[in-house]
């Protein structure tokens, strides 16, 4: 990790076949944390490895973290996924994995693999803030998950060593966990949008519920004798 | 004076692509990102990436639905790459246009994907003309007032 004065610059190897997505992920990056990313991009999983296979053993890793595309020819992301955290099993980076599909499946495979995180692409600016967290410099020195000082949206699920628990449980049962809650995170993203559909309904219910007891109770006269007392 | 008009022919060509349904709040999401980062020029070089990749991509799904044996299997990497560059541009219209493509290469019909890439085509050249209009209008507004660069 590179630090400029107080700012802490964390090193990303984005790998992405797509010359638009790796463009847009790279302005991303630099736009919304101006100067806390520092982006390398590569086209492929292969000069991805290759990359990261220059740095030998003992040698200060020049890489924070690798968000990968998963659909990729030749090597998928969660092949470069499971190479990746095989190549430092003691030290391992963090990756983290894009996909334009939302399958709950995909995002549970790749987080049993040892993913620190899942997005669904597009990536947009929101997403930027579980990338800071997914960082090893984070999880080093923020063991206990805490943020920079920014609260996450509700809908979003950080899912990372660093902010599962103080004495975070075995791997099985991490990834586990990890996993269930990229699949509620997915489905409450999607639910949430009918969240005031749902409120609105609930209020129209009770409203009905009192207009049917007050004329059941103005039918059976109590309600006049109630007036009138 | 004309500075303003230009602005106003600019707005309405926008307004009018999100109403179309060309474009969604990802584009918008891009366009924040250039006004609100102080990177100029930031929404033209991903659009313009984009029209090259996508010219590219359906150069290359037309060629293979040309060979004897179509290969889909490549014909449906191809359209998901293009889906996936339209989603991260914010091209809507594209990007569904590309998933209605993808079942129709699942079910390995010849026909149905020629038909699948006229229209992809299609939506494709309509929203590359209106980037193109974008573009050309934000360079004359620039030209008109150079402190918004």
């Amino acid at each position: 990790m590179e630090g400029r004065g107080r700012e802490v610059v964390t090193r990303v190897l984005l790998v992405d076949d797509s010359p638009v997505d790796r463009r847009v992920v790279q302005l991303l990056l630099s736009n919304t944390c101006a100067g806390s990313f520092h982006v390398i991009a590569v086209d492929s999983a292969k000069k991805a490895m290759e990359f990261l296979g220059l740095k030998e053993e003992g040698k200060e890793q020049a890489i924070d973290m690798v968000l990968t595309d998963y659909c990729m020819p030749e090597m998928t992301g969660y092949e470069l996924l499971k190479a990746i955290k095989a190549l430092s099993p003691l030290k391992p980076i963090p990756v983290i994995v894009m996909s334009s599909e939302n399958e709950p499946q995909r995002i549970s495979r790749c987080l049993n693999a040892g993913a620190e995180d899942f997005i669904v692409k597009p990536l947009q600016s929101k997403d930027v803030q579980r990338l800071r967290n997914c960082s090893s410099a984070l999880a080093t020195t923020q063991c206990k998950g805490e943020s920079d000082g920014k609260l996450l949206p509700s809908d979003h699920v950080v899912v990372d060593a660093a902010t599962v628990a103080e004495s975070p449980p075995p791997s099985r049962r991490r990834e586990h966990f990890a996993g269930v809650a990229m699949v509620l995170h997915t489905s409450s993203v999607e639910l949430s949008q009918y969240f005031p559909f749902l409120f609105k309904f609930i209020l129209l219910v009770y409203a009905i519920l009192c207009l049917g007891e007050l004329l059941h109770r103005w039918s059976s006269g109590c309600f006049l004798s109630l007036w009138c007392a | 004076m004309a500075a303003a008009a230009l602005r106003e022919q600019l707005n309405a060509l926008l307004s009018s692509m999100f109403s179309q349904g060309l474009v969604d709040e990802q584009f918008q999401q891009l366009q924040m990102l250039q006004d609100e980062g102080g990177t100029p020029g930031f929404v033209a070089e991903v659009v313009t990436l984009f029209c090259d990749d996508a010219e590219r991509i359906i150069a290359e799904i037309a060629t293979l639905l040309e060979q004897p044996i179509v290969n889909f299997d490549k014909v449906d990497a191809y359209v998901h790459q293009l889906k996936g560059s339209s989603a991260s541009v914010g091209a809507q219209k594209v990007k569904f246009t590309c998933m209605q493509f993808r079942q129709l290469c699942q079910e390995k019909s010849r026909d149905g994907c020629l038909m699948a890439l006229a229209v992809v085509r299609n939506d494709f050249y309509d929203l590359r003309n209106k980037f193109q209009t974008m573009l050309q209008l934000e360079q004359q507004i620039l030209a008109y007032d150079p402190k918004q660069q």
